[in-house]
């Protein structure tokens, strides 16, 4: 863990869609999802990295990537990136 | 490490009363400061039994209490007699980190041998040369030394409830032993933590809420799952829920301060003109200090202690480091109009000092050694004033990293040297 990190990820609260879209971010609805990826990293190691990342546009104009971590019993992250 | 903390509760309130302590028995608040968020300050027992608390609004805190008396706030003068108690507790050779008039940490283990070979020992010689209703404790954290020095009642008061198990009473003191501070603190309200969290708005908010969530023991915030008190508490909430397991970053003490101040005292109410005059007497005698030993000021509080009762102070940071009589005077100058009542005196006191005045000119004009040098300049005023964290540098580790916390991270800002 490194808290000085300027890219850490903070916990944040997203309602996703059946299909793990998110739905709203923080309370606040989502406008549109720009784009979607995948991280798959440490495959080799006990602790894989498995992060499925959202850019999205929220209802108040924000632009947020927001991601899923299921190492971390499936909690919602908001990083810069 | 033992962890000792020396507790005077309410002691702003306290300085402000004086010989008049009687009035504690009455429900007193410290006003709010001039200038200041209209929150109340310290309160006394029989304003927290109508559930006045420190950091409520004004207007709350009446509505609950109509008859609550406020006593005029003067934080300079308590900051002044606890800076003198903080010396006397150096003086036995003390570390100490002390974030508020009233309260003090130390390691007391380094100082066993000194004083008896024990910390009770130790606590016995800090009790005698801070004198008056201190409390004393010491614990593995800063939140356990404190719970351990609320824990010690007043020698007038028969104690009605023991400590606990997991701590153990030596000569008075109620220490808590190494490994044992989550199991200490696990039956305490989480009101605990109003007193250690690190903002106001934190303390003011975050007990009340995890007792609205019906968490109402620090062991029970201690049993949560971090992540969940991070998703609704954030940073601040992991930093209780570190505190009630009994985790703390090391001591940090503070370097010995030299106390550098020049004070005037006032027959006549002050203000406008004439206390400009005075302002410029005091940078007068501040610059003919000796103790400043031709050293620059980087940053200075003027404070007042008011007609009206209570006092004022402002703390001025200068864009440069300087001694130039003039340059302090436009700084300070124009922060007295924010006076809100005329003084009856002032007192102006360098809080921290820059390099020796008259710095050397360089033969050639070097606009990148300018630049570093303003640069640098500019980092000491920045932290002057918010503190060493206040600038940071990115480091980059791995910018091509698909993981983006991997791609840098943030180091100390360097002052001088590396600034390109």
């Amino acid at each position: 863990m490194n808290p000085d990190g300027i890219y850490w990820p903070l916990p944040v609260a997203v309602r996703a869609g059946q299909s793990g879209v998110p739905v709203t971010v923080a309370g606040i609805g989502v406008e549109a999802v720009r784009e979607e990826w995948l991280v798959e990293d440490r495959w080799w190691t006990p602790a894989p990295l498995s992060r499925r990342y959202f850019e999205v546009v929220l209802a108040d104009g924000r632009n947020l990537v927001v991601f899923r971590e299921p190492a971390a019993d499936g909690q919602w992250f908001e990083q810069r990136a | 490490m033992p962890i000792a903390c020396a507790l005077i509760p309410r002691f702003s309130l306290l300085t402000v009363l004086g010989e008049r302590r009687e009035l504690m028995g009455k429900a007193l608040a410290l006003a709010p400061e001039p200038g200041g968020p209209q929150v109340i300050g310290q309160t006394s027992g029989a304003a927290e039994a109508f559930g006045v608390r420190a950091g409520m609004a004004l207007g709350e805190a009446l509505s609950r209490c109509p008859q609550l008396t406020l006593a005029e706030p003067d934080p300079e003068q308590a900051e002044e007699t606890w800076e003198t108690t903080l010396g006397r507790l150096e003086g036995i050779g003390a570390g100490i980190e002390s974030h508020c008039a009233g309260e003090a940490f130390f390691a007391a283990g380094g100082l066993r041998r000194l004083w008896g070979g024990s910390v009770e020992g130790v606590l016995v010689r800090a009790g005698g040369v801070i004198g008056g209703p201190v409390r004393l404790g010491a614990g593995p954290s800063r939140l356990g030394a404190y719970a351990a020095a609320l824990a010690m009642p007043p020698r007038r008061v028969r104690r009605r409830r023991g400590p606990g198990p997991e701590a153990v009473v030596r000569s008075g003191f109620v220490l808590v032993p190494d490994g044992a501070a989550q199991a200490f603190l696990a039956p305490l309200s989480v009101r605990l933590l109003s007193e250690r969290l690190a903002s106001n708005w934190e303390r003011a908010t975050i007990p009340g809420l995890l007792e609205r969530l019906g968490i109402r023991t620090l062991g029970e915030l201690a049993a949560l799952p971090d992540d969940a008190v991070a998703d609704r508490f954030g940073e601040a909430g992991l930093v209780a829920l570190a505190m009630a397991r009994g985790i703390e970053a090391p001591l940090c003490p503070r370097e010995p301060r030299e106390d550098i101040a020049e004070r005037l005292e006032l027959h006549e109410a002050a203000s406008g003109l004439e206390l400009e005059r005075v302002a410029e007497l005091l940078v007068d005698r501040l610059l003919a200090n000796p103790a400043r030993r031709g050293r620059s000021i980087r940053r200075l509080r003027l404070a007042a202690q008011l007609v009206s009762g209570g006092g004022w102070r402002v703390d001025v940071t200068l864009r440069l480091a300087s001694a130039d009589r003039e340059r302090l005077r436009l700084a300070l100058t124009p922060k007295l109009t924010e006076l809100p009542s005329p003084a009856a005196g002032l007192t102006l006191r360098a809080l921290e000092l820059g390099e020796a005045e008259g710095a050397q000119a360089t033969l050639h004009d070097d606009s990148n050694e300018r630049r570093r040098e303003r640069l640098g300049e500019a980092v000491r005023q920045v932290r002057a004033a918010g503190g060493r964290e206040a600038v940071l540098r990115v480091l980059e580790l791995d910018p091509a990293s698909r993981v983006p916390e991997r791609r840098a991270t943030l180091t100390p800002f360097p002052e001088g040297e590396g600034i390109a």
